[in-house]
């Protein structure tokens, strides 16, 4: 009987791809981080990491303790529900250290909410910055208190 | 200090008209050239192994001379499919977590697939058994780093008897059949990624796998026709006018194929006007009139379309040199389209609010992660492996086997 025999080039192509296949499995082993798939499709350790990273904000309180003067004007005008943060930048580090000025946040940070838009609610004040009045807001808004004039 | 906080106005407004959801406002749309690029490689990939696939499959004796050509061509632009997507992901260094946790649970990851699928069993395979007696062959003959790679390529198996060949052959007219639904997969996939997307009209269509096909057919022809005339310029050989003529023909037909069923698409969403269609028109007659009406409709599709048909109409009373003149054209003007239209569905599906009722502008950047600069250099790149390839596998001082000299001569 003929004994069937796998040509050459045929056989040469299966081990290429089994020696594939197996280093593949073998970098595998190697490359996928113990904890991955814990909780989900990523590494589980990830979780502690993030955990673990300092927070760089400070919050409303940590403000209050020395510029408890700008925060009471704030309360009673219509920025009440702003953060400090969110115009003055982070400011852990300065809160634990007055010298550390807090991180400068760029932009504009009144035309990031007051500029025009139909799809902004029709009580929140609006305004077209290129037909509007000059560069500077605060030559005639108080940020702190913006139903008030300078 | 205060003050110098508040007033630095310094981010020039992203410029949006009509109604706008805040979230939409963005200084850069969240996909940009770098994906454009990605539909255009891999279409060009997808056309250029479909061309070849004419000579293996359906025995287009006349294409015989470019076949080879056509074959590395779609290895060199599909080495390079991927960049794009891994330059605008970021750290393109982690590349290998893909490959090394793949899951199944979203159209891009299992385009990963698709490629892998396409690339090492169909493109390497085919190549493979198409060069491996010439490997044999070249091996015997070539001295040094290029006599060591060939003896490399053949894998150990230096058996080329008839029998041998034969299986060869055979084995190449199998992944051919086999290749063509998987070029078709391989770009019809990328269009379904779009496609799918059925929050946004401009996207949202079940043309849009056939559209990515056609055109990646008609880009990967006039990739070929491209390629082969500028090889044959650079080593100053004559043209086989018989296989440019046949290139024109078939890119001629698939550029009706293609004009034909944009056209209908067009003509269906106009007709069914569905919600959202007002904001389409816009797009079409403002924000997208260059790339669209003059790039896409006019440079891409009629100019090629006219020069191309003429050809066809009255074949022999064009002198040659003009029929080569015009048939470079078309396939030059013919990449730039198919580039345009890749520009238009990408971007045009992000130009307009999902409200449907505003527009939003987009300013092209040079360079940065997402600058036409690195969208340029990874195009360019494909262009350069190529040469490699063609220094190695297509090179004048290597002749191919007989089997490949006889089909060639045939024609």
């Amino acid at each position: 009987m003929h004994r069937f025999k796998l040509p050459p080039q045929i056989l040469r192509l299966i081990l290429v791809a089994m020696a594939i296949v197996g280093s593949y499995l073998v970098a595998r082993s190697f490359l996928v981080p113990p904890s991955f798939g814990e909780y989900g499709w990523y590494r589980g350790d990830a979780l502690k990491l993030i955990a673990a990273r300092d927070p760089v904000f400070a919050g409303k309180q940590a403000c209050d303790e020395c510029h408890s003067d700008i925060l009471h004007k704030l309360a009673k005008d219509a920025h009440k529900t702003l953060s400090c943060e969110g115009c003055h930048g982070v400011s852990r580090e300065h809160c634990d250290n007055p010298d550390i000025l807090p991180v400068k946040a760029t932009g504009s940070h009144c035309i990031r909410c007051h500029e025009a838009n139909l799809a902004r609610p029709a009580w929140l004040k609006q305004i077209v910055v290129k037909d509007h009045y000059g560069p500077k807001c605060t030559e005639c808004h108080l940020p702190h208190q913006p139903t008030q004039s300078p | 200090m205060m003050n110098e906080v508040t007033n630095s106005v310094v981010e020039a407004l992203p410029q949006f008209q009509g109604y706008v959801y805040p979230n939409e406002a963005n200084f850069h749309p969240v996909w940009s050239t770098l994906i454009v690029v990605y539909p255009y490689i891999t279409g060009l990939v997808a056309g250029a192994f479909i061309m070849a696939s004419l000579v293996r499959v359906f025995d287009v004796k006349a294409l015989a001379p470019v076949y080879r050509l056509s074959m590395l061509t779609a290895l060199a632009f599909l080495l390079c499919a991927t960049l794009p997507l891994l330059c605008h992901l970021g750290h393109p260094e982690r590349c290998y977590e893909i490959m090394m946790t793949p899951h199944m649970t979203s159209p891009m990851a299992i385009f990963g697939f698709v490629y892998a699928w396409y690339l090492m069993a169909v493109l390497l395979l085919e190549l493979w058994f198409d060069y491996r007696q010439d490997f044999v062959k070249w091996s015997k003959t070539t001295a040094g780093f290029k006599g060591f790679l060939y003896r490399v390529l053949t894998l150990g198996v230096t058996d080329v008897s008839e029998k041998s060949v034969r299986l060869d052959m055979k084995m190449e007219w199998i992944l051919s059949i086999v290749g063509i639904p998987s070029a078709f997969l391989l770009h019809g996939y990328v269009g379904f990624i779009f496609g799918s997307i059925k929050a946004n009209p401009w996207w949202g269509n079940v043309l849009m796998p056939i559209m990515f096909i056609l055109s990646a057919i008609v880009s990967g022809i006039a990739l070929c026709v491209f390629n082969y005339i500028v090889l044959n310029w650079i080593r100053r050989r004559p043209l086989d006018m018989r296989c440019l003529d046949a290139m024109a023909m078939f890119l001629f037909y698939a550029l009706v194929m293609d004009a034909v069923v944009e056209g209908l698409d067009v003509l269906h969403r106009g007709y069914a006007a569905e919600e959202g269609f007002a904001v389409l028109q816009t797009m079409i007659h403002e924000k997208l009139f260059y790339t669209l009406n003059i790039g896409q409709v006019g440079v891409g599709t009629l100019v090629p379309l006219l020069l191309l048909g003429l050809l066809q109409v009255l074949p022999r009373r064009v002198p040659e040199a003009t029929r080569r003149v015009m048939i470079f054209c078309s396939g030059a003007m013919i990449l730039l389209g198919v580039l345009m239209m890749r520009w238009n569905v990408v971007m045009g599906g992000q130009f307009f609010s999902k409200s449907f009722r505003g527009v939003m502008s987009y300013k092209m950047e040079f360079a940065g992660q997402e600058g036409w600069l690195i969208s340029a250099v990874i195009m360019c790149l494909p262009f350069i492996i190529l040469t490699v390839l063609v220094k190695l596998f297509l090179s004048e001082r290597l002749q191919p086997c007989e089997h490949v000299l006889e089909k060639s001569s045939k024609a």
